[in-house]
């Protein structure tokens, strides 16, 4: 009986490791321009008119949650996740069993919560080797945009949004709450227009510290969030 | 019956799991002296070994953290001088490129909240990332010291001694520099085995210890002579370098011109003094604050002027060099390693 216990045990441990993949709820993201995936270096004109490119899309997303109508809640561990659009894989993001029942929202962090941002060396999507760490000052970049634009009088018209701080009163970490009302995987569309089309960019072409400006990015890239 | 025999069958296999996934290092403790305050680096997130430990230093004293492999972290922090750059007001690294701040003395780290003048770095695991990828320091990026670390084999060794297997990680890298950093503990002067009551100040020292905590020790708070916190001196801006310190940071303007109040253990080696290095010993920097008062831009502890005769000035440096602790500076577990 013993034995038998054991050699079930291990089956039933190898089932669920190969399991784990396939039967998943994912999260996906989709990386977009105007409701269209984002070509990096193609050209694109945006609301207000500015011809621009982009060349670099990073973004970290946190603490994904998953509510059902039933009331329960799906949360996972260490729930930190860095988007790539060089990664297309990084886009894709496993959850949860998947089951019949109906989501009502999922909840997500953009960005790094406080905590861990002063939890000293991290690992994984958290290694600072990711390119999403400050050097000259501690902290994680949220979100890091960078491209090119005629309307930026800047050296070869770049521009650079590196959008983080972990310190009030500039803490630049926002929740995102989207309603889904359906059952299986969550794809949720990041448009990149829906931030260009509130910045003027002959302006405001090169954030990369904490402060008043990165607060008002990282308040409209809330709206770049939406469920597809 | 047969539910608690898998019970325990299961007890037994965590046990061994547990045994064995410990036995690769030797734990390493760290002592808090009598009478201090808890340290504030979280230890649970680093288990200290001997391992560690030893690959940490080896790390700290090599160069090849550096984009040309000529400068490493002892090359600004010198344990004789107490672990910093002496005799430069602003310290230099790669290529002989001036920075604009003096390097600060590495001691009692477990103790610091944040690091460096203005607290930029929050966390002793992360600091080493700020000089290894500045460009005027060691101007290096991560991913080269990785598999420049990959490819050595003295590291591949170092690496599966700490930490049970050869992978090189940042991670791994930072927490074991950390953990050589962080046994930088210097708890041996004069002052300490006077507290002790294993010797006793001379009349002068006495004298300087009370116009001490009088005059200094509201900040410079005993028994590490810091209280961790960032206060404006009094001193003018150089306008060479406009460095306006903790505001950078904050964005608060209250922090317009505040440093990080430095401890002084071992202050009699770690000349020149102040952020830029402005002043070469001692004596110049008493007078410095002796000059101050009535100023209503400085903070309540240097509000009321000092009034310290001459001679009062020669006893306050005399206590200040009781906090020279030789074991601490001479100590070969805290040297270069050699093989």
């Amino acid at each position: 009986m013993t034995k038998k216990t054991w050699i079930t045990i291990l089956i039933l441990g190898c089932f669920q490791l190969v399991a784990q993949n396939k039967d998943s709820l994912h999260v996906n993201f989709k990386i977009n321009f105007d409701k269209f995936p984002l070509v990096l270096h193609k050209n694109y004109i945006t609301s207000k008119k500015d011809s621009i490119s982009i060349s670099t899309f990073k973004c970290y997303i946190s603490n994904i949650e998953i509510a059902y109508t039933d009331k329960t809640v799906s949360k996972e561990k260490n729930s930190y996740h860095l988007l790539d659009i060089n990664n297309p894989n990084s886009c894709h993001i496993p959850i949860t069993k998947i089951s019949d029942k109906i989501i009502s929202k999922v909840t997500f962090n953009i960005g790094i919560d406080s905590l861990t941002n002063t939890s000293g060396a991290m690992a994984g999507d958290l290694d600072p080797i990711k390119g999403m760490y400050w050097a000259w000052q501690s902290g994680y970049i949220n979100m890091k945009i960078e491209g090119k634009s005629p309307s930026c009088h800047t050296k070869k018209n770049g521009f650079q949004f590196h959008i983080g701080g972990y310190m009030q009163p500039n803490y630049a970490m926002r929740k995102k709450v989207i309603t889904v009302n359906s059952i299986g995987d969550i794809t949720i569309a990041i448009d990149v227009a829906i931030l260009l089309s509130e910045i003027d960019l002959k302006n405001t072409n090169s954030v990369m510290i904490p402060g008043e400006v990165a607060m008002d990015l990282a308040d409209i890239s809330t709206k770049m969030f939406y469920l597809e | 019956m047969k539910k608690t025999v898998t019970f325990f069958g299961f007890g037994i296999l965590i046990l061994l799991i547990l045994a064995f996934s410990k036995s690769y290092n030797t734990p390493l403790y760290f002592e808090v002296p009598k009478g201090w305050p808890k340290p504030i680096y979280d230890f649970k997130k680093n288990s200290l070994s001997e391992e560690g430990f030893q690959l940490g230093r080896h790390l700290f004293y090599d160069p090849i953290l550096s984009r040309d492999n000529t400068i490493s972290c002892s090359s600004c922090h010198l344990q004789q001088t107490g672990f910093t750059h002496v005799d430069h007001q602003l310290s230099h690294g790669i290529e002989g490129k001036i920075g604009t701040r003096n390097s600060m003395a590495l001691v009692n780290l477990a103790w610091n909240k944040n690091f460096m003048w203005d607290g930029a770095i929050n966390n002793l695991e992360v600091q080493a990332i700020n000089p290894i990828t500045n460009p005027l320091e060691m101007d290096e990026k991560l991913e080269n010291i990785i598999t420049k670390l990959q490819n050595s084999a003295k590291y591949r060794e170092l690496f599966t001694k700490a930490f049970g297997d050869e992978k090189v990680t940042s991670q791994r890298l930072f927490k074991a520099l950390a953990q050589f950093t962080i046994m930088l503990k210097s708890s041996n002067s004069n002052y300490d085995k006077m507290i002790r009551n294993e010797l006793e100040f001379s009349e002068q020292e006495k004298k300087g210890y009370s116009l001490f905590k009088t005059n200094c020790a509201s900040c410079h708070k005993e028994p590490l002579f810091s209280d961790d916190k960032f206060e404006k001196n009094g001193l003018a801006l150089d306008t060479t370098l406009n460095d306006l310190g903790r505001i950078k940071i904050t964005n608060k303007k209250e922090d317009n011109l505040r440093f990080k109040v430095p401890t002084l253990r071992n202050i009699q080696f770690t000349f020149p003094y102040m952020h830029d290095g402005r002043f070469k010993t001692l004596t110049e920097v008493v007078k410095h604050y002796n000059s101050l008062g009535n100023d209503k831009s400085l903070p309540k502890e240097l509000a009321k002027p000092m009034n310290l005769s001459d001679n009062d000035r020669v006893d306050l440096v005399l206590f200040l060099k009781t906090l020279t602790d030789n074991e601490f500076l001479l100590d070969k577990r805290f040297s270069f390693p050699k093989e």
